[in-house]
């Protein structure tokens, strides 16, 4: 058997049981929290007893956390999400619809906060001078609550795309610097750039390959950062994503679509950072 | 040629010029309706889709609070409340242009009563274990008997959206003035209007005036606030006070107070004998020299006045003087008299003793409110009745939870002990509240389920309630339900401490708008709403 079949099969093993893991740590916290027996429902003196039962009936079904995970796993297995029991609709219809909405503003905050945290990481190192531009901007973006940020660019009609990047910015911006400026402190380096070489040269030939798989390891992170970031924008711009149905789903306490979006956002997780191991692994196998 | 083409000119000129009449209204749902199916509402917003889209064969009137006929053009009420007969308005036509017909009732009625669709809508319906029979008497005339007589049967029909029996669009096919044009979850549900509505002004016109309404979902109150600034929005349905004002400071002209709303503001004492907290705790809270004790000792005009800004009064009991009928004229707010107040606990064996109040057992008065956090409202008054009961020597702690773990606290395990909530009367009738009153009911939240009558004044509004329920001369029925709105004043299981006004929000550019305190107060007439011509055009 291939060497790479073994470790890809291995790879693969580990990804399932950490999603299953996710899944069934996310099923027991959700059925522990306070409120989860509860239906606001129940407050409309206009039910009789038998509508009263009902509702109770249908939290019973998931009262038992073990049985429900059980069968929730089998059913996706199966490619059936189930029904969200607070917004009664079928979940995989709502992950659907609101994937493009938070992959579209992920990508842009994760295009927008490498770029500008790139290009002033590398200003930064190159030009002394503007250490103290990048700083200064990724403390003042850093001490501004994401939360915050958010509600002052959507009120102030700025684009509310490019929140996440405003976001993801100073958390890249201090990694990249000490990054790059250890790159180009290596000897060769500083000899190239004494002798004049194209900087352009430089970066693209001999500081970026230095660099990079701690830059693809970084990209794989900027992912799950991202998305920690979508929740509270989506949520405050009312922008119909993941992140706000994952949101939502937690005030509800909606067991069978918090369960399958902890599932699926540890699916992507884990399948970003192993492609950014896998690409790093192979550069570092190049470059020897 | 040019004869053919002439017409084809006409409607397209007509259409154009109707599409400037009414333009299209913009407004903001909290959350994305739960169904279209109008027999299962339960969801505010699913409401609000249900009352734009649903034709229903009488209406309450908002404004009047008198029944108006709709789809059907009388009724009768007989064999002493157990059976309301409908004869139906002739030539409407559903919005695929399926004709209405006493099919489409008995349908939609048999299908509402169905057990297994578990419909809030249909549940007061079944006020006897005999489920309603439905009778078609003619192609346009309908009864529907109950197997027990039924008080205030009618404003039962106010909320059934009649379905088609025959049309092949099934629930798509409405009666109401607007349709269900486009659902995109999560950001808006499009409305146009049904061509086929059977309503017309006085003109002739056929309404609605509006070509559709954009339904935009919007959770956050704070950005739909934004959005009305900008004029991308054309009315709130209900702002808080504090938006209000700072509205009514920008733009005077852009918000409304239509006066008492049925909401009210209230705080109750755990009374559940389940509850783990100990008895000398219990026996405060049983105790109606108490809770009258701490009702005088909470400034309720303070409250109107600082929280709401002003826009809120002192409540009396549970009917609101918005519900004009119910409400007993004889009731007036427990005034604020902390000296009567002392008395009443001195009386009761209370001591105050260096600023803090000790019962008879020489335990400190403490005791904490629960609220839903979030709402800042709330949060408010429950920090000035905590400062208020201090000159009562009381310590209070407010707690604020999430709501369903206020729930499960307020429902299963009691773990509270007193709680500061809002009631909604959505509907005018008090035989609505018969689960609120019932001390057998569950949602008797003072002391929930009860076996028998804890107390003899719970027991008296029991046999009233139940009197009430079964009278049918609404003189008497009123004069039963003013003694438990007495009984309830007097004994204060409930505190009720600020009705609130209706405000919204509404564009100058919004004509024909009738505020009413009932909901939805701001677009009740929907049909007639409309822009003005010259702006709607610019749009």
């Amino acid at each position: 058997m291939p060497r790479w079949f073994t470790r890809m099969a291995r790879q693969l093993g580990a990804l399932g049981v950490t999603v299953l893991l996710g899944g069934a740590l996310t099923a027991t916290l959700v059925r522990t929290s306070p409120g989860f027996d509860t239906d606001e429902r129940l407050l409309d003196p206009r039910l009789d007893a038998q509508s009263r039962a009902a509702i109770e009936a249908e939290h019973a079904a998931d009262g038992n956390v073990a049985r429900f995970y059980v069968r929730h796993v089998g059913a996706l297995l199966r490619g059936d999400w189930g029904i969200s029991p607070s917004l009664k609709a079928p979940i995989g219809t709502l992950i659907r619809s609101r994937l493009p909405v938070t992959a579209e503003i992920m990508a842009i905050g994760i295009a927008g906060g490498w770029v500008l945290a790139f290009t002033l990481a590398l200003a930064a190192v190159l030009w002394p001078g503007w250490a103290r531009v990048g700083g200064a901007l990724s403390v003042t973006a850093l001490s501004v609550p994401a939360a915050a940020l958010a509600v002052l660019i959507f009120s102030t009609g700025g684009p509310i795309r490019a929140i996440i990047a405003l976001i993801l910015f100073p958390r890249l911006f201090d990694f990249l610097r000490n990054l790059l400026a250890d790159a180009y402190a290596q000897p060769h380096i500083v000899t190239a750039r004494a002798k004049g070489l194209n900087p352009a040269l430089i970066l693209i030939r001999h500081v970026l390959p230095v660099c990079a798989p701690q830059l693809l390891a970084l990209a794989g992170v900027s992912a799950s950062m991202a998305f920690g970031a979508a929740i509270p924008v989506e949520t405050l711009c009312d922008l119909p994503g993941i992140g706000q149905l994952a949101w939502k789903a937690a005030l509800a306490r909606d067991l069978p679509v918090l369960v399958s979006l902890t599932m699926l956002i540890t699916l992507l997780t884990q399948i970003c950072n192993a492609v950014s191991d896998w690409a790093g692994a192979g550069l570092q196998k190049g470059h020897a | 040629m040019t004869r053919r083409f002439l017409p084809v000119l006409v409607v397209a000129f007509t259409s154009t010029a109707l599409a400037q009449i009414g333009g299209d209204l913009r407004f903001c749902l909290r959350a994305d309706p739960k169904t279209f199916d109008p027999l299962l509402v339960e969801d505010d917003n699913s409401e609000a889709v249900r009352y734009l889209t649903g034709g229903v064969l009488l209406r309450v009137n908002r404004v009047s609070q008198q029944f108006t006929p709709e789809l059907a053009a009388s009724w009768k009420v007989d064999e002493q409340g157990r059976r309301i007969t409908f004869h139906l308005r002739h030539g409407v036509a559903f919005s695929d242009g399926t004709p209405f017909s006493a099919d489409d009732v008995t349908y939609t009625m048999n299908r509402l009563m169905d057990p297994q669709l578990h419909s809030a809508t249909a549940d007061p319906f079944r006020s006897s274990s005999i489920p309603p029979r439905i009778t078609q008497l003619s192609a346009d005339t309908v009864s529907v008997t109950f197997g027990a007589p039924v008080s205030g049967l009618e404003r039962l029909f106010d909320q059934v959206a009649i379905l088609s029996a025959h049309s092949p669009r099934k629930l798509a096919a409405v009666l109401g003035p607007f349709q269900v044009a486009e659902y995109k979850p999560g950001i808006e549900v499009r409305l146009s209007r049904n061509p086929n509505y059977w309503k017309t002004d006085a003109g002739g016109r056929r309404l609605p005036y509006a070509d559709q309404i954009h339904l935009q979902i919007q959770q956050n109150r704070d950005l739909e606030l934004v959005r009305f600034r900008r004029g991308e929005i054309d009315l709130i349905n209900s702002v808080d006070p504090e938006v209000f004002e700072r509205l009514a400071h920008d733009a005077p002209s852009s918000v409304t107070d239509a006066g008492v709303s049925l909401e009210s503001e209230m705080m109750w004492f755990n009374q559940a004998p389940s509850a783990p907290l100990p008895s000398y705790k219990k026996a405060w809270f049983a105790s109606q020299a108490f809770r009258r004790a701490v009702s005088e000792g909470i400034n309720r005009a303070d409250l109107a006045r600082i929280v709401f800004k002003g826009h809120a009064q002192p409540a009396a009991g549970p009917i609101s003087p918005a519900n004009r009928f119910w409400f007993n004229t004889t009731l007036r707010p427990h005034p604020f008299d902390v000296p009567s107040a002392l008395r009443r606990l001195q009386e009761e064996g209370f001591q105050m003793r260096n600023g803090q109040l000790y019962d008879g057992g020489g335990h400190a008065v403490e005791f904490s409110i629960l609220t839903n956090a979030g709402n800042r409202s709330r949060e408010r008054m429950a920090t000035m009745i905590q400062q208020d009961l201090t000159a009562l020597g009381m310590r209070v702690n407010v707690v604020t939870l999430d709501f369903p773990s206020l729930l499960e606290r307020m429902t299963q395990t009691f773990q509270y002990e007193a709680c500061l909530l809002g009631l909604t009367n959505l509907d005018l009738d008090p035989g609505a509240q018969m689960n609120v009153w019932l001390s057998s009911a569950a949602n008797h939240q003072w002391n929930p389920n009860q076996k028998s009558a804890a107390t003899p004044w719970e027991a008296e509004i029991d046999r009233l309630m139940r009197r009430q329920a079964s009278e049918l001369r609404p003189e008497a029925r009123k004069r039963l339900f003013d003694r438990v709105q007495q009984i309830v004043w007097e004994q204060e299981p409930f505190l009720y401490l600020v009705n609130k006004d209706s405000l919204m929000a509404l564009s100058p550019q919004l004509q024909n708008t009738a505020p009413a305190a009932v909901a939805p107060q701001a677009y009740w007439n929907i049909e007639v709403l409309r822009k003005s011509s010259q702006l709607a055009g610019n749009r």
